[in-house]
């Protein structure tokens, strides 16, 4: 890896009612597209990209779903931070 | 392009009730005995004739693999007395077996059913003959036990190549894919590709049984290729001939002016001809993809142009007394 280079692994949960559908998913490609760090989300042994939105909606992860979190890149702290803030959030649904 | 740490799947065994699922159709599947053991795991690709078995001789029994019984099996069981028969069903019954699979509508003796009924083993009926039967069970099963991964790209079938197009978010992948199938070109699945080996050779590019073909273009949201330009513009599966990468323009990148380099890259242990692209405003991908797959099947074809062209022009520079 290169210098300066960090990987944070976490596992956030899904608050929100519904899940992520299509706009949760569009609202973490916008938050994370914003870092230069490689996001991936993992659920049952998928792996996605989270710049991308049809990578999160093939996770189909429903309220209660544990993802795990990889950042990778020299923000990977400063990502994790945003990508953990919407999952509090609920992506900003009930 | 980093594929090392892509994900890799790989099935351990598949459920007698998945195969009957999938290959009801198409071998005319009808099950006969042992229902309640249609669960039951199968671990291998292969598949065995337990004639030796039921002939007694049990060392050396395949007895995981699904177990095919054809005329030789049932008329040998059919001559044996009916206490040496149950003698010999007992012990192969010893054994753990996934299934007994039988072509050309074949019926076995009713000891046999009654056995696979109070043990639970499936027993399945074909319309085919035995080797329809094998061939397309094995086929089956070599693709359920082949290893597949996922991966962040697009893949388009452009002029019957299959072009794996990579590149970090925002490269135009998508954009990419949506001139290529504008000008006529056809798309398997945009943003998550399904990756599966094939034999030991082959590597296929798969919709997302989910996603299927939709797409999603920055500024215009998610479309439905399929429903915006047609069922013809679209296929579920295509064998990868070409990994093309997109990044963004590089001053300092040594980019392939020749193309007397071939590249590779290894996905699954399948090695892919690779090229790298570089991308500007201005500079028409789709065309350079199209190019690049026609030049593609040239060379598969057997011919190298760029290979040629050098040839003619060494010989043009040394005539017959080129140094070596």
């Amino acid at each position: 890896m290169a210098e300066g280079s960090h990987e944070v692994t976490e596992e956030l949960t899904v608050s929100n009612r519904l899940g992520i559908h299509a706009r949760p998913a569009a609202a973490i490609v916008q938050r994370v597209l914003a870092f230069d760090s490689e996001v991936y989300f993992n659920l049952n042994g998928n792996r996605v990209n989270a710049k991308s939105i049809m990578g999160l909606l093939t996770l189909a992860a429903t309220r209660g779903s544990r993802l795990i979190v990889q950042c990778k890149g020299q923000d990977a702290e400063e990502a994790m931070h945003a990508v953990k803030e919407l999952f509090t959030s609920g992506f900003g649904e009930e | 392009m980093d594929t090392q740490d892509l994900p890799v799947n790989r099935k351990t065994y598949i459920e007698v009730s998945r195969l009957m699922e999938f290959m009801s159709r198409d071998l005319e599947l009808e099950a006969m005995a042992g229902f309640q053991g249609i669960d039951r795991p199968v671990y291998s690709s292969d598949i065995n004739r337990p004639g030796l078995a039921i002939g007694g001789y049990l060392e050396y029994f395949a007895n995981d693999r699904i177990q095919i019984l054809g005329n030789t099996e049932i008329h040998y069981m059919e001559k044996l007395n009916t206490a040496t028969l149950s003698q010999r069903l007992d012990s192969m019954f010893s054994f753990e077996i996934p299934a007994f699979l039988l072509s050309r509508h074949l019926t076995p003796q009713n000891i046999f059913l009654d056995m696979c009924n109070q043990r639970g083993v499936p027993v399945l009926q074909s319309s085919r003959s035995t080797d329809e039967v094998i061939s397309r069970i094995i086929l089956f099963l070599t693709e359920e036990f082949s290893p597949e991964t996922v991966i962040h790209a697009t893949a388009v079938d452009c002029y019957g190549v299959g072009c794996l197009i990579v590149g970090s978010p925002g490269v135009g992948k998508s954009e990419t894919a949506l001139e290529l199938i504008e000008r006529g070109h056809r798309l398997v699945a945009d943003d998550v590709v399904a990756l599966k080996r094939h034999r030991e050779d082959h590597l296929f590019a798969e919709t997302n049984e989910m996603i299927e073909h939709h797409m999603e273009i920055r500024g215009v949201g998610i479309i439905d290729v399929k429903a915006v330009f047609g069922a013809g513009r679209v296929r579920n599966r295509k064998t990868i001939g070409l990994i093309v990468e997109l990044e963004e323009w590089n001053e300092g990148a040594n980019y392939d002016r020749t193309g007397l380099i071939e590249e590779y890259i290894e996905i699954l242990g399948v090695r892919i001809p690779y090229l790298r692209i570089p991308v500007r405003p201005g500079r028409n991908m789709a065309i350079i993809i199209e190019v690049a797959s026609l030049n593609h099947r040239l060379k598969e074809m057997g011919m190298n142009p760029a290979e040629q062209f050098n040839e003619r022009l060494l010989h043009i520079m040394h005539g017959n007394n080129r140094p070596t």
